[in-house]
Order: structure tokens, then sequence, then C-alpha cells
């Protein structure tokens, strides 16, 4: 049985069709990344499975069990975290309190209100813990505002990791990165553990040949194709539409 | 006469003149997302400078073309000197502004008006009744309507006809679109908001000789405005329309009928509205949340010595005070104390979750009533009445707190605003228990330990007491995980629900606490003041303690109680030698939301740490009350400015 399993969903905005009667499967610990031009529905796809937008119909099952419905907060409980293209951060507080406040909500220490936040060390030693695993130790105390903008990028990732997801939804992590950025989030997503599934928009073919298991193109709100990276570089629709720019 | 047909004209009368303002306000709303609270005193201005041309040339038709005329150069100033340089900071602090300029305008108009009621007849042409349809009716009457009918269809035909309105309805929608039409966008905003004060200048003009003038006429115009906007859409023409007649037919039949339900009516409809339809029955732009409601960043920095040994010395002077002071000072300062928990209280929930509420004043009011009512009908104790309010309040402020968490943004505002004003509504008409307008008393207080708490210097250790330990409690409150989910759903809620916050319940949570300590206050004020009156819940209240924390400094706790002692200390000084104290108070509060968004607190925490000001757009920081999560601290401002999630609408 598939991890992720996405039935005949549809979504539209007025006339605007976003995603148009799709279909996935997505096994245990695939990588599975997801291409198509902007506009394309990627975005409207991961939030309609984090819960950020209602899905019109359609059916999407974790481990066999529809979440359409759940609240983002749900969701999350539920095993699937993400990250937002548009960086999507506590920008006031500090990196480190970002994490906290994931990890915590985990945790299901939120509601505590008798001890210093600072105090209840296992959320603290786990927050640091992600901290090192996003390569932002050296950063704990900063103000996320302050951090460059690959860093913040790099935080998006953290909190997502932070809520232990079984499936985690990265929308283009490496937007907006130097490559020297880009090669660190290639080797971070290489280095999740292998049971975790991840799927992944992604721009970048560089990155996106180097981490897939799997690819989904999404054209207009329709999938085009799925198949492993070979299957779509052959693929004769895919070549014209989507990679015929390169030719 | 017929009596239906003689309340449909009431009714039709009331909503005319109700929709010249909420036309304006909604307008302003719609293109520029400020609620302007100035507007009923625009409606006030225009009604009075009508009077005074009235005196001196006997000429209503000269009044109703000057009033207008110089009412709209007032509004223009506050346009152009005052609120365009908020344009860019969170909707709130516009708010605020105009909430100050509510004060000076009151007090201008009482200083030279004065606060009895006057009359302006209407003009000698229009005197008399008319006899129609199976009645007489009042011909100023019937003019009204056929006016404010014209104005409407004049405002109609602009707005969809001319290009004028195109800019203005894509403005709107969204003002960049505006700009793509051409459209200068501080020309258009200026525009707007004189056009809107000017309707509702006439509106003031043509009420007052059904109405009558005094000081007060800005409120009571201007809550029904809002209401009239909530139910027919904010933004939209024609729901202010729908909604003015709506709302003057009610309220008409209301008073007719029910009379002691009148002033919920319209209230409860609001509340429906609200609940069923939060964009209203036309609405553009609804349940939009606008998100730059954030208030200021709060970091942290390390609680240095110095701060200790200033804190040590404060507590230290204000134990030692009473001693050394006269009972009128140790009552006043007790009284400090007092709106010190209770702007505490609110800062819990505006400062430290983002949630602007404009209705704390009904919490501080339930608890107070409570005390002094089971004291004067059942002889309880005041020390029980307390004890039983704190609870109380907690229920109220969940049951309420329920309707308004699931609204963010200026609809919170106005739905916890309507709420309070329901509470304040069955204070004023429960006549048997609350005493109505004349209020209710408490024959003695308390006592504590064997000392009665009407001796001043006892009261002040009391509420002293209190205040030290709400203060600390809260403190612990902050810096315990679930006080940084308040401020993690201040800062970012998309983020919080996608990390799995059910932001929902922690809002309920801090709405329900940041209740009960205002109940809590408002309870020690009943036993401080021994008496209380329907104005302790009056929105106006709500905006004095809003005032407070904003004065002091939003999101930190020492802010609001320094806010509260400068606003009472002021109050009180001010008002002993001099009449103006609202007008001065007003223009303090306006050149605090201009100049120091930080509140006073900001700028003096900086100064005690030893570190300059940071620069705009946000001066100041708290020590030790923000998230401290590491020895360096990330100093200075948040931008004002909103963030949106990537495509995250539902
Ligand atoms: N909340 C929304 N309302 C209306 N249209 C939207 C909304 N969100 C996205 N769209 C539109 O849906 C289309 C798909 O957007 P998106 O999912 O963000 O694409 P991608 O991520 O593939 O670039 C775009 O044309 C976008 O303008
Ligand atoms: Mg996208």
């Amino acid at each position: 049985m598939s991890t992720l399993q996405i039935e005949d969903l549809y979504r539209s905005f007025g006339s605007l069709v976003v995603t148009q009667h799709v279909n996935l499967s997505i096994g245990a610990g695939e990588r599975h990344v997801i291409i198509g031009p902007n506009g394309a529905g990627k975005t409207s796809l991961i939030n309609q499975i984090g819960g950020q937008l209602r899905p019109g119909s359609g059916r999407i099952l974790l481990d066999g069990v529809n979440i359409i419905g759940q609240a983002p907060e749900q969701v999350l409980r539920s095993g699937i975290a993400r990250t937002f293209q548009k960086n999507n951060l506590f920008f006031n507080l500090s990196v480190i309190e970002n994490l906290r406040l994931a990890v915590q909500a985990r945790r299901g220490n939120g509601l505590q209100c008798f001890r210093p936040a600072r105090s209840l060390t296992a959320i603290m030693s786990r927050a640091e813990s992600i901290l090192a695993q996003v390569k932002l130790d050296a950063n704990g105390s900063r103000a996320v505002r302050e951090l460059s903008y690959g860093e913040q990028r790099q935080l998006e990732v953290g909190l997502a990791l932070a809520g232990d997801p079984k499936v985690l939804l990265l929308d283009e992590p490496t937007s907006g990165m130097s490559p020297a950025e880009t090669a660190g989030m290639i080797e971070l997503v290489r280095s999740l553990p292998r049971e975790l599934t991840v799927v992944m928009i992604e721009h970048d073919m560089h990155v996106v040949f180097s981490l897939a298991d799997r690819i989904t193109v999404l054209y207009y709100g329709e999938v085009l194709a799925t198949g492993t990276p070979q299957e779509i570089q052959d693929n004769e629709r895919v070549r014209e539409i989507y990679l015929g720019a390169r030719h | 006469m017929d009596i239906y047909l003689a309340q449909l004209m009431n009714g039709l009368v009331y909503g005319m003149l109700l929709f010249l303002t909420a036309a304006g306000l909604s307008l302003i709303f719609g293109l520029m997302n400020v609620v302007s609270l100035a507007h009923g005193s625009f409606f006030m201005l225009g009604a009075y400078l009508a009077f005074a041309v009235v005196r001196e040339t006997g000429n209503y038709w000269l009044a109703l073309l000057i009033s207008p005329c110089l009412t709209v150069l007032v509004g223009l100033v506050v346009e152009r000197f005052f609120m365009r340089r908020l344009y860019r900071r969170g909707h709130l602090d516009q708010v605020l502004l105009t909430f100050g300029f509510t004060f000076v305008f009151f007090d201008a108009v009482r200083s030279i008006w004065g606060s009895d009621i006057r009359k302006l007849a209407p003009p000698v042409s229009l005197e008399g009744s008319i006899a129609l349809v199976g009645g007489m009716f009042s011909t100023y009457r019937l003019f009204l309507l056929a006016f404010g009918a014209l104005l409407a269809l004049i405002l109609w035909a602009v707005m969809e006809k001319s290009r004028l309105g195109a800019m203005v309805r894509a403005g709107v929608d969204d003002s960049q679109m505006a700009a793509g039409l051409g459209a200068n966008i501080p020309a258009l905003f200026s525009g707007v908001f004189g056009a809107g004060v000017a309707l509702a200048a006439i509106g003031g003009v043509v009420a007052a000789p059904v109405l009558g003038l005094y000081p007060g006429m800005d409120g009571d115009i201007l809550i029904p405005s809002f209401i009239v906007i909530v139910i027919g859409g904010m933004g939209s023409l024609r729901g202010a329309f729908v909604g003015t007649l709506l709302v003057g037919i009610a309220d008409a039949f209301g008073k007719a009928y029910v009379p002691a339900l009148s002033l919920f009516l319209i209230y409860l409809l609001m509340a429906v509205f609200l609940l069923v339809r939060p964009q209203g029955l036309f609405g553009i732009k609804g349940g939009v949340a606008p998100a730059g409601m954030v208030v200021a960043a709060r970091a942290a920095l390390s609680a240095t010595l110095r701060v200790k040994v200033i804190a040590a010395l404060v507590l230290l002077a204000l134990a030692c005070y009473p001693l050394l002071v006269p009972d009128y000072q140790r009552t006043l300062v007790s009284e400090i104390f007092v709106f010190a928990i209770f702007a505490m209280s609110l800062d819990l929930l505006l400062g430290y979750t983002g949630l602007p509420s404009f209705g704390h004043a009904g919490f501080f009011g339930l608890g107070a009533y409570t005390v002094i009512v089971l004291g004067a009908l059942f002889g309880l104790n005041g020390w029980t009445g307390v004890l039983i309010a704190v609870p109380l309040t907690a229920l109220a402020a969940a049951l309420i707190g329920f309707f308004c968490v699931r609204t963010s943004g200026i609809t919170f505002l106005m739905l916890t605003l309507a709420f309070s004003q329901l509470l304040y509504s069955i204070a004023f008409k429960w006549r048997d228990v609350t005493g109505g307008s004349d209020g209710i008393g408490i024959p003695d207080r308390p006592n504590i330990f064997g000392w009665s708490l009407s001796e001043p210097i006892v009261m002040y250790y009391v509420t002293f007491g209190f205040c030290l330990l709400c203060y600390v409690g809260l403190r612990r409150l902050i810096a315990s995980p679930l006080g940084h989910a308040f401020i993690g759903i201040r800062e970012n809620e998309s983020r919080m629900r996608a990390i799995g916050y059910s932001t929902g319940l922690y809002k309920l949570l801090s709405f329900t606490i940041g209740g009960a300590l205002a109940g809590l206050a408002g309870g020690l004020y009943a036993l401080f003041n021994g008496f209380v009156s329907p104005e302790v819940l009056h929105w106006s209240a709500s905006g004095d303690i809003l005032i407070m924390v904003m004065l002091g400094g939003a999101g930190t706790l020492l802010g609001p109680v320094l806010g509260s002692a400068i606003f009472l200390l002021m109050k009180n000084l001010v008002s002993s030698y001099n009449d103006h104290w609202m007008m001065i108070i007003g223009i303090i509060f306006i050149a605090c939301v201009m100049f120091f968004p930080g509140g006073v607190w900001g700028i003096l925490s900086s100064r005690i740490a030893g570190r300059k000001p940071d620069s705009p757009p946000r001066p100041g920081t708290t020590p030790a009350e923000g998230i401290a999560s590491g020895d360096k601290a990330p100093t200075g401002a948040a931008p004002g400015a909103s963030m949106t999630v990537d495509g995250a609408a539902r």
C-alpha cells in the first residue's frame, strides 16, 4: 500500500482549474519530485495535502486514511509536515525559538504553563539537534529576519522536520539559494532517514535528477506523466511541452 | 395616523442619517483599510458648525453649505498630516490614531459649545407637516428622506458610472490595480477620505434638527454605523444602504415595541451576521484578516544587574510611598494599580497573542458589577464577590471568545466591541439589578486581616499586592511554553497551524485568561470605588485601556503598567487645574501612536539597558519579557508589514 495516495483530486479558483482530477501514488520512503512550469498548480496541490486549501473533490489518503477536511494542525499530527515556497517563519523570533515552538507542539507541551519553556531540556535538545541537521548551529540565537534568504530556506525545512513527519512536503526548497547552499540542501535531503517519504517541488533539473526516485510532471493542473527519471526524460509529451524549451 | 407607518417613517429617517455616515466609513475602510473612529466626530463637527453658522446668519441652507466644507478641511488635515504617515504601519495604529482624535474633537466641541443639549430648528420653509398616504408627516423628515435618497443616488452614479468611481472600486479590490488604472493613490485616498467626511458632516447638519446636538453624539452615530457596515459588508455602498435601512427600521420598531430590548436588537443583529456571513451581505473585503496587525517585535535582552537594581529600588519606593503621602495620593496610586492589572490583562491578548480586542472593558465591568450587585442585593462580602467574579468573567470570556477567536483583525475588533456593548446594554437596561444609568453602590468595604479597605492605605497595599501578583504570574505565563505559543500566534498564525498548533484553542485560552484577569481588576475596582455605573463597560472605556497599553508599550508587561500610570496621573493632574484633559490626552496619544510606536516603555527600557533606542519603524524592545533564547538579543523592529502565506487560502 502506498503511503500517500491522491485520488481524483479536483480544485478550481473560479474558472481556473488548478488541480484537474489528479491521481498520484507515492510509496513509503520514496523521493518523489513534482515538476512543472509556474502556475501549473504545484503549490496548490501541496496546500491541499497540507490542509491549507480545501479540495473541491477527491481523496487524499495517508496510509489508507482520508485526511481531507483536516485542518493544517491535524494534518501535521497525522504525520505530514510541509515547508512553504515563500518563507513563512517567525521572523522576529530567534532561530532556536522557531524550532523550539515546532518541537514543543509535536511533543504536546504547548499547553504547559507552569515552567519556563527553556527549562524543558528534552525539547531544547531536540531543537538543537535539528538546528545542527539544517546546518544553522552557528545562528541559533539570531533573529530569523537577520538570516540570509538561503539560511531562512534551511530553517523552513527545519521547522517541518521538527514535526517528526512520516511524509515531508518541500515546496521549492532550493529556490533563491546560491549553488553552494543548493548543494547543501541536496545533501540534507539525501541524509534524511530512508523510511521518510519526501515529496518535493523543484525547478532545478540538477537537483531533480540527483534526488528523485520518481517524477511527476504537472501541466495546467493535470498530471502529464509520472515515472522514473529515465521514463520522464524519454516521454515524448513531456519533452514537447516541458523540456521542449531546452532543445 | 397609522402607527406602523409612523414607525416605518422613523426607521427610514434614522436609516438615512446612518447611511450618510456609514457610506463614508465603508468607502474609507474599503479603499484604505482604515476603520476611522473619528468618523462620528466629523458628524458631530458638521452639526455644531452648522449650529454656529445658523446662529450667526439665521440661514440653515447656508449652514448646509459652509459646515461640510469646513469639516472636510479638518478631515483633510487629519488625513494628510497624520494618517498618511501611518499607511505602511498596522491597521491597529491607524484605528488608535483616529481614536485619539475623537478625544480632541470631543473636548473641542464641549469647550466651545458646552455639554448641554442644543437644538437646531429646521429651516422655516420646512416647518409643519404634510398629509400623505394615511398620515401627517413632518415636512422636514420628508425632506430628509428625499435628500438622503438623492445623495445616495448621486454617490451610486459616481461610483458606478464615472472613471473616478471605477478607480475607487478598483482600489477597494486592490490598490495596485487602481494604480494600474492610472490613479494617483495618495490623491485618491485623500479624495475618498474627504468625500467620506463630507457625507458625515452633511449627515450631521441634517440630523441636528431631528436628533439634537450634544457632545457624545459622535459615538451615538459611530457605533450603529459600524453595525451597518458589518451587516452590509465592508467597502460596499449597496451593503451600507441596505444595512442602514435594516438597522434603522429594526431600531425604530424595537424602540416602539420592545423598548427593554431595543439596545440589544442591533447588536444581536450584528453578531448574528458576523457569525453567519462574516463578509456581510455584499461584502467585498469581508473576513480578510489584515495580518499587519502584528504588534511590535519583542525580542529579549539579558536582565542586567542594572535592571535588577532599578527594579528593586522601584519596588522599595512603591512600598514606602503610601507612608509619606496624604490619602488622596494613596487613592490615586491604588487606582493605578487596579488599572495596571486591567491593562496587563489586555496586553496578554493584544501584545502577546495579537488579538486586538476593543471590548475588554466588558469583562472589567462584569467583574465590577458582580461584586457590587452581590454585595448590594444579597449582602455578600466583597471578597466572596471577587471570588465569584473571577470565574464568572472567565466563563463569559470563554463564551464570547468562542465566537470572537474564529475571526481576526478588524472583524475581531468589531465583534469584541459588539459583545461589550451588549453587556453595556444589559447594565443600562436591567435597572432592578444594576440600577441602570444611575449605577449601584455598596454601603461598606470588606476587611482584610481586620483592616478595613475603606482605609486608603490598606487599599493601597492590597491593590499593590494584587498588581505584583498579576505581574509575576503573567511573566511566568509568558515565559512558559504556553506563553511562547501565544507569541508564535501573534507572529505568524498560519505557520503555527502548520507546525501543529490548534491556534483557535490557544487564542480562546488567551482570551479567557485575559478576561478573567480583567474580571479580577474589575472586582478590585468595585472594592476600591464602592460604586459602579455603566460607563465602565462602555466602548470608550475599552478604548481608554487600549490607549494605556499602547502608550506604555504593547507586548511588554511593564509597558501597560506604566501606560496606566501615565494615563491616570495625567487625567488627574490635568483635570484638577484644567478642563481640557481629554484634549491633552488625545494629543499626547496621537503623538505617541505617530512617533513612539513602541510605547514609552519601549524607549525607557532601551535606556535602562544602556542602549540607544532602535531606529524606526519600531523603537525599543523589552528586557527579559519577550522570548529569550540566547544571550545575544535580536534588537529592533518588526516590520508592520503583513506576512502572507503562499496560496494559503481556504
Ligand atoms: N488563492 C488563490 N486564488 C486564486 N488563484 C490562485 C490562488 N492560489 C493560486 N492561484 C492560481 O492558481 C494557479 C496555480 O498556482 P500555484 O499552485 O501556486 O502554481 P505553482 O506552484 O505550480 O507555480 C496560478 O495561476 C495562481 O495564480
Ligand atoms: Mg509554487
